[in-house]
């Protein structure tokens, strides 16, 4: 009797009742609920402090607009009506959002079919890193903004030089990361291919690229948002379309508060496509996670 | 028949500090014999390995398989590596067929064969698991089963069960008595274990350091099929009183 009572009370403290048990998280889930809540206190303090700063409309001169204002601004150039309004911006959010993410798209898918392979060759081959670094080495300190004037020159003001820039600039982190991940294959891998008759060209595509993938990746993330600096310097300067034209434009004629409106979604769009990379990771290199997880 | 012979093979590391990491190694080894090369670490078993697997290539001296000259690593000499050497990014299936997959053999034949092997190592349930998921044991009897399944003329094993626990250890050389008692496929087993030695081998060539030397060949005669109950026959203990008294331990 007196264990049959023990039992029931501890009952709850095991396993609570079942309406009580569908509003109860996992410790996993509460924890990234947590950390998910955490990271949104220092930008929501930040835009309130802001805010209230900025009300009584002294904030550096009055030249920064307040959070809402660049809210409302964003609502205006996100879903206002085009062509009628005075507004030049008014509902043109999506499209000049989707000009930037074509070139980005554009430019960062010629980065990788270029870099990969060529990163492969020379991470992997003696004469194709001889013959092939010391100029990549050679050409990466020259910044990209600094192949503008030859950009516009060669391409004109022309949605091709936004891309190559892009291009240009995602190029090298790709390449190189790529290089060091294929100089880094271990050993007894390559001997174990060749020992089961896999040829040069094998033991590249089937060994050699495999084992590089996490250094391809690192390579991925870090050209990604170079090509999104890329794109908004290139806009600002070569075409007259996207975020970056429409960055410049604004603050030409003393928008701050649609500048303000678009610095935050060139944030927002880099953000998103860093994950979607992240995303795609994760899911090519499940052997790696496991790998990291269990040691 | 005589499938694999070192006649007077060096190998030496030019360098600032030359190394003669072998030196006048001749040693023939005959069809479905099982050799082992015992020795401390450093004594250049390993490389005398790595040249018959064609990884590395001597200095001096001829090395014959099937008659002829070693230049680079095949499919006929399956080499079985100390950390298994698994591909990390292949699951275990995909890891076994690898190595008839690359030489163009036809599915319907690897297949099947395949699947035995791994059935023969006890893993026909982990065929969907990835290396990473597995202990050192089964890893290790992944990469036995990959070797197997290229049907290779002589296994070459690099201190295989080394990094294993001791049960582990004792469990994968039963394992290999068996696979060897029904495949009768010539071997060279690196090892620095004595009993390991023994238990397996049909003959030891007991190796020095500086310069590898191969300083006795000592036949073991104990009967087959052997088990892992042998370890503690009496004349078990005799060749091992022997040899430890060659070794100097």
């Amino acid at each position: 009797m007196s264990l049959s009572t023990e039992r029931l009370s501890s009952r709850p403290a095991t396993s609570p009742a079942p309406g009580f048990a569908s509003l109860m998280l996992s410790p996993a889930r509460r924890r990234s609920l947590r950390q998910g809540l955490l990271a949104l206190v220092l930008p929501a303090v930040v835009i309130a402090v802001w805010q209230m700063a900025g009300t009584d409309g002294s904030l550096f001169g009055g030249v920064l607009p307040t959070p809402d204002r660049a809210w409302q601004a964003w609502k205006v150039w996100a879903f206002g009506s085009t062509g009628l309004s005075l507004n030049p911006y008014s509902g043109t959010w999506l499209a000049n959002l989707v000009f930037s993410a074509e070139r980005v798209g554009k430019g960062f898918a010629a980065a990788i079919l270029v870099a990969v392979p060529v990163g492969l060759a020379i991470g992997w081959n003696r004469i194709a890193s001889g013959a092939l670094d010391p100029t990549v080495q050679l050409l990466r300190p020259i910044p990209i903004t600094a192949w503008l004037p030859f950009s516009i020159a060669v391409f004109g003001i022309k949605d091709l030089g936004a891309v190559f820039l892009i291009a240009l600039g995602a190029f090298y982190p790709i390449v190189v990361n790529t290089a060091q991940g294929a100089r880094d294959v271990e050993r007894n891998l390559i001997r174990a291919a060749m020992m089961m008759g896999a040829g040069r060209w094998t033991v590249l595509r089937r060994v050699v690229f495999p084992a590089s993938l996490p250094s391809i990746f690192t390579g991925l993330r870090i050209g990604l948002g170079i090509a999104w600096t890329a794109v908004i310097v290139a806009e600002m300067v070569a075409v007259k379309s996207g975020l970056g034209y429409v960055l410049w434009d604004a603050y030409y004629v003393g928008r701050m508060d649609v500048v303000i409106a678009d610095m935050a979604s060139i944030g927002l769009l880099g953000l998103v496509s860093d994950r979607v990379i992240l995303l795609i990771e994760r899911w090519a290199l499940t052997w790696r996670r496991l790998q990291s997880f269990q040691s | 028949m005589a499938t694999i012979t070192f006649e007077n093979v060096a190998k030496i590391y030019s360098g600032q500090n030359e190394v003669r990491a072998l030196d006048g190694i001749s040693l023939t080894i005959n069809e479905g014999e099982f050799v082992a090369l015992l020795g401390p670490s450093g004594c250049g078993k390993s490389t005398l390995l790595n040249l018959l697997a064609g990884f590395e290539k001597a200095t001096e001296g001829t090395l014959l398989f099937d008659g002829e000259t070693v230049t680079r690593p095949g499919p006929d000499r399956g080499v079985v590596f100390q950390e298994a050497a698994l591909f990390p990014w292949l699951n275990v299936w995909q890891n076994v067929i690898f190595g008839p997959q690359v030489q163009g053999v036809a599915r319907a034949d690897y297949e099947p064969r395949a699947r035995d092997l791994l059935k023969l190592v006890g893993l026909e349930a982990f065929a969907g698991a990835l290396p990473v998921q597995l202990s050192g044991g089964m890893r290790q009897r992944v990469g036995i089963a990959r070797v197997l399944a290229m049907s290779p003329r002589a296994l070459l094993m690099d201190e295989p069960f080394g990094a294993l626990d001791a049960q582990t250890r004792l469990s994968m050389q039963q394992l290999l008595l068996d696979v060897w008692q029904s495949l009768g496929t010539t071997v060279l087993f690196v090892t620095h274990d004595i009993d390991e030695a023994i238990l397996l081998s049909d003959r030891i060539c007991v190796m020095t350091a500086r310069p590898g030397r191969i300083m006795r060949t000592i036949p073991i005669a104990l009967p087959r099929p052997r088990s892992i109950a042998s370890l503690t026959s009496p004349e078990f203990m005799a060749y091992k009183a022997g040899i430890m008294s060659d070794m100097k331990v």
